[in-house]
């Protein structure tokens, strides 16, 4: 749920990055927050278990400055991946206006991409919204990996497995380096962005 | 791919999942690459191989076996709490004061048992915010499994009066619901016996060493929030009694039967233990050399460590 104040022309608005355990949700954070250092606007808090688990989510606030006369301010937040923190990533993902799905390209990782996504679907509708109207953008992230000569699935499969009916925009990545990220950033926003204006009609 | 070359792709492919946190898929990996290296004889370093992979398959179950028994709600850092609440400050902005209330109640739900508490405390005083900050309390200590104590705060509540007539039954039957779907068999409405609840102990009294002091933080009034240490007069099995000098007024009135102590550190000549306590009763002394001082009684409910 953006906060939109039209008078002093400000915009905030609700990112959050899904995905299963370990799918490099919050190695895409840590990324932003180094790489754009001029749109951080404040502290990354990162709450994690032993093994870098997140536990509850991470969060960092963006200043994109003035976009077509508006101020807009972004909160980006991470969900906790692993199955067990259901009711945590609910709790998350209250109050969200844009999505980005990052799945694990590893190919043990197959199934639990399809399960978060699924889980992703149930959560948003206990909020009343729907996983085919909310702004989503895919990320296949881990690509690096296929370079190194590990099972890596093919984006063709996992197109076909995750986006077959989205239909949603989708990218590559390698968190880690960084390669994609403000892609798929850019890309989540300026939906995020279209979809409010649309509702709100807050462009000048 | 001959054996050789297998093994080591097997190899750095669970390296890579361990790395990742992939604990399970990286254990699967290892098992794999030891039935490998068991059906086979004829492999060079075949007893270094399989001690390796023993050694690793035993360091990840164990990684995994840790992180199983992590705690699903710790306490986190005041900024993270701090965000917790802030995410729920825009619940129902029409009614006045919810965003104190529903930032409690984020607390809460993040497991942020003790903080929540303190900050529903506060929004008891407010008649718009009381039923609803009421109710999240009763459910911040259920959750914790303090039924009893919940009950007995509930108790303490209805005999002072602080719901008005319309909210008792709200509340009532709020807590009720709450209680049955905890289980166990809680009797809320007791109220003419007017006692206060005490939590069950979970030791038996010869289990318990000698204490000769503890030291806690007292739970309110005028030092609420310091930590203090006192020297046990008397004990008599999870029941220990020290003694408040009168002229420690402040100290005094920090502390009252029905609180519960969740950190006391317990001294004993041979060790030292943590765990939690039920204040069970506070009386002034009337008689003999400390006559005026007060004798303060815990019982102990659990030995935590
Ligand atoms: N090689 C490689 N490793 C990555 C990449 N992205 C993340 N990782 C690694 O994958 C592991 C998990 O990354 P995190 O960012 O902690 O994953 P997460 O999605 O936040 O996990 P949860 O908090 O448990 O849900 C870490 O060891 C990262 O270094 C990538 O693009 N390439
Ligand atoms: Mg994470």
């Amino acid at each position: 749920m953006a906060v939109i104040n039209l008078k002093n022309r400000q915009i905030e608005c609700k990112l959050v990055f899904y995905g299963p355990g370990r799918s490099g949700k919050t190695t895409n954070l840590e990324y932003i927050h180094k790489a754009f250092k001029k749109q951080v606007a404040g502290k990354m808090i990162s709450i994690d278990t032993e093994g870098d688990r997140t536990l509850f989510f991470d969060f960092l606030p963006l200043g994109l400055g003035k976009i077509k006369g508006c101020d807009v301010r972004v909160q980006l937040y991470t969900v906790p991946g692993q199955v067990k923190y259901k009711a945590t990533r609910q709790l998350v993902l209250k109050g969200v206006d844009g999505i980005v799905f990052v799945a694990d390209s590893l190919a043990v990782r197959r199934e639990k991409n399809m399960v978060s996504l699924k889980d992703l679907h149930e959560n948003l509708l206990k909020m009343g919204l729907s996983i085919r109207k909310i702004p989503l953008v895919l990320q296949y992230n881990k690509r690096d990996l296929e370079k190194q000569g590990l099972p890596v699935m093919s984006l063709k499969k996992m197109d076909h497995e995750l986006n077959r009916q989205l239909k949603v925009p989708s990218f590559t990545a390698s968190a880690l380096s960084g390669e994609g990220v403000g892609n798929t950033l850019n890309q989540a926003l300026k939906l995020t962005l279209q979809s409010l204006q649309n509702e709100f009609k807050w462009a000048q | 791919m001959d054996l050789g070359n297998k093994i080591k792709k097997y190899y750095k492919e669970a390296e890579l999942y361990n790395s990742h946190g992939l604990l399970n898929e990286a254990l699967e990996k290892y098992k794999s690459i030891d039935g490998l290296v068991k059906s086979t004889r004829n492999i060079r370093n075949r007893e270094g191989i399989l001690k390796q992979i023993a050694l690793k398959i035993e360091l990840t179950s164990k990684k995994l076996q840790k992180l199983d028994g992590v705690k699903a709600t710790p306490e986190v850092a005041e900024d993270a709490q701090s965000l917790m609440k802030e995410m729920y400050t825009f619940d129902d902005p029409e009614a006045k004061g919810s965003s104190a209330l529903g930032g409690a109640i984020a607390l809460a739900k993040f497991g942020q048992y003790d903080k929540a508490i303190e900050e529903l405390n506060r929004l008891l005083e407010y008649d718009k915010l009381r039923l609803e900050a009421a109710k999240n309390i009763l459910w911040c200590w259920v959750q914790q499994n303090y039924t009893d104590y919940a009950v007995s705060l509930y108790q303490k509540w209805r005999k002072n009066k602080l719901f008005p007539p319309e909210e008792v039954d709200s509340i009532q039957a709020y807590f009720t619901e709450l209680i049955d779907s905890a289980g166990g068999d809680h009797e809320i409405d007791e109220l003419e016996s007017q006692r206060t609840v005490e939590p069950d102990s979970e030791i038996d009294d010869d289990e318990i060493l000698d204490i000769s002091a503890v030291r806690f933080v007292l739970p309110r009034g005028p030092k609420e929030g310091e930590k203090i240490e006192l020297e046990i007069s008397f004990q008599s099995g999870k029941y220990i009694r020290m003694i408040i000098p009168r002229k420690e007024k402040d100290l005094i009135d920090s502390i009252n039967p029905g609180d519960l102590l969740k950190e006391i550190v317990f001294y004993s000549p041979v060790a030292i233990f943590s765990g939690e306590g039920y204040v069970s009763s506070k009386n002034e002394i009337d008689a003999g050399p400390k006559k005026a001082d007060y004798s303060l009684e815990i019982k102990i409910i659990k030995i935590v460590s």
